[in-house]
């Protein structure tokens, strides 16, 4: 008797596990889904670069290994991408604390100046880094702005939006967290 | 009250253009001709994005005159008096005013391809002056206005990219443009106006003809550059008329190159500066009208002179160089406004003829991107990174 209750509890408590994970993983592609981001077919590890940020200084993809990171590439002279900055950095105030990262690129190949303006203009506090000679941007294959990529904790690409998004929406915040918790 | 048809239809096509209902288009993308911006009033100018519509509306307004032969400027006083066919004439234009719609779309089949179809509707008014003997034969009237308005020739054109430096974002780029001038316009216009008896339902001018009444080849190449905040570019068109039109006569050969320099000076705004060249042969005869008839000729008798300069094919054509000034405007996402006014610096002109004065362009330009297009669906995740 004892034995069948504790098979019926353990049945039970697996059933509720699964439930809960399935419906985490379901809400997880759900907001994937509604933010129009695509998943890879095959995990691959983010192209590493350096690159100067606004303060002059070198950032590395590496050096935020370990958090999630939304990858933003846009340009001053793209509307749409600068439309989209301040719900960037309205997911940084609010996800930061948590561990995410968010990192946008500017493509422009000359003008940083401008690139400066814009982040003080915008007062973006998160790393703004800058790519002239627009390598790393052939590296991630951009081929219209703004394009972001979506980096898990370890280092894989793992999603793809093309266009301009609110990222501040709680589906992003959604996306951003459970890459955090490495579902 | 023309004038007033014309301003309405203009303001009425532009009210459609703004408020045509738009692809649920998802526009917050910048797409592959992010570094082709160009003057809307260019041949080949303003290319759509692949897959996308692009209407274009222009109205443009040009004054002709005083008369030029070569470089210098004449008076039309200094050229009415006894018909010689060379020094004097019976009726000399004085001024010309001409209104232009221009209505054109196009349509980018890929990447680096793009048709385009245009076509105009063009009102001209001339100024004339008679000499005593026409001022007495009109009734003591000492001249008209001359009068034409139709539709032009239907111009289509495709637009090749066989060059460029970058997908995204290129700094220099290379186009070949090709296509025809078909004739919808028309070459048998006839006076309606004169107050001269016998002379309405006798054939117009060349210049007052809406169309060319041949098939014309067009071909051109485009050369296009950027370096933040500056758009520069090359456009080079040819036009031939290779054969003789129903009226027995064609067009002299047409060459232009439009040199521009834009600079950005607000995320919506773009000033603008071109170097505009135009070179025109004559014509190359008279028309049946004319040579058989005798109508433009004295006494309608095809050996007599001609009764206006306007009436000699060698009259025509030349090489007219400008200057353009204006600015871009976007006042909402996937509309541009632009406005340029155009002024000659030099023109050496065939004969006597009315020369270039002015002329003002005022074009409205929106996109419609369709479902196929990648505002509408956004790029696709490159395979290169497990996509």
């Amino acid at each position: 008797m004892k034995m069948r209750n504790f098979f019926k509890v353990t049945v039970l408590m697996a059933a509720l596990f699964v439930g809960l994970l399935g419906s985490s993983v379901w809400a997880h592609q759900q907001a994937f889904e509604n933010m129009g981001i695509s998943k890879p077919r095959t995990e691959r590890s983010a192209p590493n670069f350096s690159l100067q940020n606004i303060h002059g200084e070198m950032v590395n993809l590496e050096d935020f290994r370990g958090k999630p990171i939304l990858l933003n590439f846009w340009a001053t002279w793209c509307e749409a991408c600068k439309e989209e900055l301040p719900s960037m950095q309205r997911l940084y105030d609010a996800l930061s604390s948590q561990g995410v990262e968010v990192v946008a690129i500017a493509i422009d190949r000359k003008n940083f100046d401008r690139i400066q303006k814009y982040a003080r203009e915008y007062k973006l506090t998160f790393p703004v880094l800058w790519d002239p000679d627009q390598k790393v941007r052939r590296h991630y294959f951009i081929m219209g702005l703004p394009t972001t990529y979506l980096i898990g904790p370890e280092g894989k690409l793992k999603g793809f939006a093309s266009g301009a998004r609110v990222w501040d929406s709680p589906d992003s915040i959604q996306a951003l967290t459970s890459l955090k918790n490495k579902l | 009250m023309f004038k007033k048809n014309l301003l309405s239809l203009f303001i009425a096509n532009i009210c459609f253009l703004i408020f045509v209902p738009l692809s649920q288009a998802f526009v917050g993308l910048c797409c592959a001709h992010c570094g082709g911006n160009m003057p809307l009033n260019i041949p080949g100018g303003g290319i759509p994005e692949t897959h996308e519509f692009r209407f274009k509306l222009s109205q443009m307004y040009m004054e002709m005159g005083p008369l030029r032969d070569g470089t210098s400027d004449l008076k039309t006083s200094s050229l009415l008096g006894v018909p010689d066919s060379v020094t004097k004439f019976a009726a000399v234009p004085e001024e010309m005013r001409t209104y232009m719609t221009m209505a054109s779309v196009a349509y980018s089949f890929t990447d680096n391809f793009s048709g385009m179809a245009m076509l105009g509707y063009v009102r001209n008014d001339m100024d004339m002056k008679f000499n005593s003997a026409l001022t007495t034969a009109a009734g003591g009237k000492s001249g008209f206005t001359m009068f034409s308005h139709g539709i032009t020739d239907l111009t289509l054109l495709g637009k090749y990219r066989v060059f460029k430096d970058d997908e995204l974002a290129p700094t220099k780029q290379a186009s070949v443009m090709f296509g025809v001038s078909l004739p919808t316009g028309s070459i048998d216009k006839e006076f309606s106006r004169n107050p001269v008896p016998g002379q309405n339902g006798t054939i117009l001018p060349f210049r007052m003809q809406t169309g060319s009444g041949t098939v014309d080849p067009v071909l051109g190449v485009t050369l296009q550059g950027s370096n933040d905040p500056w758009w520069y570019g090359a456009n080079f068109k040819w036009e031939g008329h290779l054969y003789d039109n129903d009226q027995g006569y064609h067009r002299g050969q047409e060459l232009r190159y439009d040199l521009y320099l834009m600079r950005q000076v607000h995320p919506k705004a773009v000033l603008l500066t071109e170097l505009n060249y135009w070179y025109e042969g004559k014509y190359s005869d008279e028309p049946f009208a004319q040579r058989v008839n005798g109508e433009g000729h004295v006494g309608f008798s095809p050996s007599g002179g001609f009764i206006s300069p306007l009436n000699d094919p060698d009259n025509y054509g030349g090489h007219q160089m400008a200057v353009s000034f204006g600015f871009q405007f976007q006042p909402i996402p996937l509309h541009v406004l632009e406005l340029i006014a155009t002024m000659p610096i030099y023109q050496d002109l065939n004969g006597p003829q009315l020369r270039q004065d002015y002329m003002i362009q005022a074009t409205y330009y929106v996109e419609l991107p369709t479902k196929k297009s990648r505002r509408h669906k956004g790029f696709k995740p490159p395979k290169e990174l497990g996509f």
